[in-house]
């Protein structure tokens, strides 16, 4: 057991735990923030995607020991009102079927566009192919990926 | 309160103000008994308007993706004229007292088509009454009004009022005998594209499904389950689980011989295992891997894919019933100038694999259980688990939640009834949740078919008749040979067998139609090909007459009920659709080297779905698919957004199952365990999709699985004509090209 103060969202959460626990379990059984979901357990799916100094984590697979320092945010914190340009785009193509892998597919895109602001194809796949969806709405994130890029180089200007 | 008894209307006050009609919707083929017993049943509250304007429209059905709970109320809306803006939408905690009703149940692509008629009158009668309250007001007749966004407008004055301030009024006026509905023409929301109301709870992370159920109290139960289908708890020992920091108890589940006898075999299936409580999830999936377990493997212990493979070979020669027997097959097979044409066609076990792993949560109290969980039959979740706990039903609630995918995994009440137990043996209430291991070895799977087809084909290069010896693993899935229904062979005779399963089945999306296109499909085509024929032309030759089925009353029961009275449509349709591909141009017999196209056409109820696939030789599987085009003829479409993602969403699940599926059993043990060897199609691996729909203003026909079946015969079809190789199984490795 260890006692932390992550940092979450930008807020800090004190916690004793287990120091092996994954930080995905942490955020879900300890601190109830249920956006972040478990769908493999073994970093395969891509649903438990959240941001660690930036990048994207499959929090399942990840020690809290090893994050203890880090800025963590998860899809609660990406946005203060949903509007980051993932989630506006999310919205206006109405991408989400069942919705369970989107959070993942969120930040895992929004992770992406920081680092190429324009993905083609072939860098979306690469980045996104860690995020099952088995509803099959890839054709859907690809689309919202262009379009939030878009919306992100007219903020930028 | 008033009823209406021919549609199945209440019309009352509520309190505060305000009109509540309520539906029964009876499940097809049950109105009989209903109309006896009206004055007994509950009708579910289902349309209310309150003095504000505000309109609440129940839910029952479960959201599992398919937008259901959008393109209802969708319909509702539009019947009424209501502002979209003030309509709600209130999921329901479903009551046993809904005995019968469509609305309990979401499967089989039916939530639409079945309450179509239903809810329309439903929507146009409070319509009317609004309107009725209002003329009555004003003192003009119903002729002058103008209904639009939840406002009545008197044309002769131009006064206009809110359809709040009618609603007291409209639930005191008897029932209107005559409601037109809106003719096509005339839909404002439907064919348009509402969004779906879950998406703003999705992309801010508070969409809730079972598995992020938190009740006050609860702890957190995981269990170790017996890995083989039938094996039974032999002993287990404990000790270092319970040491476990923050590990509460652990014990057995196994549910007593008496209790399994009236549980419904098939959908509540509870596997023996071992309990661990504990105080979080991640504790419990820990502490089960320090149990030490002894199994007593039963009948499937020495069973493996290789003896069900002999089982089938062995029932070839010994067909159990003969489903079909259209015109003398077995004269025909005697006829020595013909010659036969016999393949063996392979569609095995499939997983689901759904998104969020198997869960329940349950709180046992007092002689009731109230359970969280995302269900596609609440009204059947709730009655196997009273029949687990010896309960009566009404002492069961059940809170349906959003899921993260069924395809009919979540029809099966196992969870619920785990759950029930542990709650109830702890005295606390408790999330269950499954491993994504569980959900993968434990599964109810897709049922395996094997199919040994026969061709006669005249001296004079026409096939006369067809055998189909159909050997599946369960029975549920087996009748839907469907040689018998379109394609008009003169001599038709299908076999039905069955063998004992190595797996636990259950419903999968697309059920016995995924199983029965993919050998009908590619068995037709290579017919077409050995006869020198366009596939296409082939099937439209062969569409071209009626099979003669004979006396309708011979035929199987479900047959009779369910099928024929759609088989008019279902042909029409098809005919319709290769009349469409060939007008427009969509198929060509034009391929590049290395690329291949090829074809299939099914029908899922009144749905028929079409499909061209395109492929190349060549990568890492030894083919890739580079497009599907799919055209669908579903009648009206409620929501273009929606219908599109069904479609797309149904060839990518089809595609996952042609690459990745089937199953590997040693030992009566399922050989996968996660994504990594149960793999699923990713987002790089997705082909181009067009989907077409055929314009149609005809009654919504189900749009749910229709686009699963052709998916596996087409991508067959093509790579037979890309390579030459017939490849008559799914799922195809780079073995299969070589």
């Amino acid at each position: 057991m260890a006692v932390y103060n992550l940092k979450i969202n930008d807020s800090f959460f004190p916690i004793d735990i287990d120091q092996n626990t994954p930080l995905l379990w942490v955020l879900r059984d300890t601190l109830a923030l249920y956006g972040t979901k478990y769908g493999c357990g073994i970093g395969q799916c891509g649903a438990c995607t959240v941001l660690v100094d930036g990048l994207p984590i499959r929090s399942c697979s990840i020690p809290v020991e090893a994050v203890k320092n880090k800025s963590i945010v998860t899809i609660e914190g990406l946005s203060p009102n949903s509007n980051h340009p993932v989630q506006i785009a999310w919205r206006d193509l109405d991408v989400p079927q069942c919705g369970y892998c989107q959070s993942g597919q969120i930040m895992t895109a929004a992770a992406l566009l920081e680092r190429i602001p324009n993905p083609n194809d072939a860098d979306i796949n690469r980045a996104m192919k860690g995020n099952i969806c088995r509803c099959g709405t890839y054709s859907r994130i690809r689309e919202a990926i262009k379009v939030a890029a878009k919306h992100r180089t007219s903020e930028n200007q | 309160m008033k009823i209406n008894r021919r549609d199945f209307l209440k019309i009352s006050g509520r309190g505060g103000g305000g009109l509540i009609l309520s539906l029964a919707v009876p499940v097809h083929g049950k109105i009989g008994g209903l109309i006896e017993d009206i004055g007994q049943i509950e009708f579910n509250n289902f349309i209310s308007i309150d003095h504000n304007g505000e309109i609440t429209i129940m839910l029952t059905k479960h959201e599992m993706g398919q937008g259901t709970g959008t393109a209802i109320p969708t319909i509702i809306a539009d019947e009424l004229n209501a502002d979209w803006s003030k309509v709600k939408i209130k999921q329901v905690a479903y009551d046993p007292k809904y005995t019968w009703l469509e609305m309990g149940t979401t499967g089989g692509s039916g939530s639409i088509s079945r309450t179509w008629d239903s809810i329309r009158i439903a929507g146009a009668t409070v319509k009317k009454l609004l309107m009725q309250t209002a003329a009555n007001n004003w003192g003009v007749d119903i002729k002058v009004l103008e209904v639009e966004n939840s406002y009545i407008t008197n044309l002769v004055t131009n006064e206009r009022v809110e359809f709040g301030a009618l609603a007291e009024g409209a639930s005191q006026l008897p029932i209107p005998k005559d409601i037109v509905l809106k003719t096509p023409k005339e839909y404002t929301y439907i064919v348009k594209t509402l969004k779906n109301r879950l998406t703003e709870d999705v992309i801010s992370g508070k969409a809730k499904y079972g598995i992020d159920m938190n009740i006050p109290g609860m702890v957190y139960a995981s269990i170790e389950k017996c890995p083989i289908y039938k094996g039974t708890l032999k002993s287990y020992d404990a000790k270092e689980a319970k040491k476990k920091k923050g590990v509460l108890d652990v014990f057995p589940i196994v549910l007593p011989k008496v209790i399994k006898s009236k549980l419904n075999s098939v959908l509540s299936h509870v596997d023996e295992g071992v309990v661990v409580i504990a105080m979080s999830t991640w504790i419990a999936f820990e502490a089960r891997k320090l149990l030490k377990i002894e199994w007593e493997g039963g009948e499937n212990e020495s069973r493996s894919m290789a003896s069900l493979d002999k089982d089938m070979e062995y029932v070839k020669e010994l067909p159990d019933v003969m489903s079909v027997d259209i015109g003398n097959v077995e004269t025909e097979l005697a006829n020595s100038s013909s010659r036969v044409v016999e393949m063996q066609y392979d569609n095995p076990y499939q997983a689901h694999a759904v998104m969020e792993p198997l869960n329940a949560t349950a709180h046992f109290e007092n002689d009731s259980c109230e359970l969280w969980v995302g269900t596609q039959d609440a009204e059947q979740t709730i009655r196997e688990v009273a029949t687990s706990l010896e309960l009566p039903m009404e002492k069961i609630t059940l809170n349906n939640l959003i899921s993260g995918g069924s395809f009919g995994r979540r029809y099966h009440t196992d969870t619920s009834i785990e759950a029930a137990f542990i709650s109830k043996h702890i005295k606390k209430p408790v999330k269950l949740v499954w491993t994504r291991e569980d959900e993968v070895r434990n599964d109810h799977f897709q049922p395996y078919l094997r199919n040994y087809l026969k061709a006669i084909v005249s001296r004079e290069g026409e096939v006369i008749g067809i055998e189909n010896r159909a050997i599946s693993t369960v029975e549920y899935a087996s009748w839907s040979e469907k040689w018998e229904f379109f394609y008009a062979f003169p001599n038709i005779r299908c076999y039905r067998t069955r063998v004992p399963t190595l797996l636990h089945e259950g419903a999968w999306r697309a059920v016995g139609e995924h199983l029965a296109a993919m050998s009908k499909e590619c068995f037709v085509d290579e017919l077409a090909h050995e006869l020198g024929k366009d596939p296409l032309d082939y099937r439209v030759e062969l569409l071209s007459r009626e099979v003669d089925l004979g006396n309708p009353k011979d035929l199987p029961e479900a047959v009779q009920r369910y099928v024929l009275p759609r088989r008019d449509l279902a042909w029409q349709r098809q005919l319709d659709i290769i009349f469409y591909i060939k007008k427009s141009k969509l198929w060509s017999n034009q391929t590049q080297k290395g690329k291949g196209r090829g074809f299939a056409i099914h029908a899922f109820g009144s749905t028929i779905c079409a499909q061209i696939a395109e492929v190349s030789i060549g990568g890492d599987l030894g083919y890739c698919v580079d497009k599907v085009t799919a055209i669908v003829h579903c009648g009206l479409v409620i929501n273009p957004h929606f219908a599109k993602g069904q479609i797309e969403g149904s060839i990518i699940w089809a595609l996952s199952a042609l690459k990745y599926g089937g199953m590997e059993v040693e030992n009566g043990m399922v050989q996968r365990s996660n994504f990594h060897d149960n793999k699923v199609l990713r987002i790089d691996e997705l082909p181009e999709i067009d989907v077409i729909f055929l314009k149609s203003d005809e009654r919504p026909s189900g749009l749910g699985e229709p686009g699963t079946p052709p998916l596996a015969p087409a991508v067959l079809n093509a790579i037979f004509n890309a390579s030459g190789k017939r490849v008559r199984k799914i799922p195809v490795t780079k073995k299969d090209l070589l």
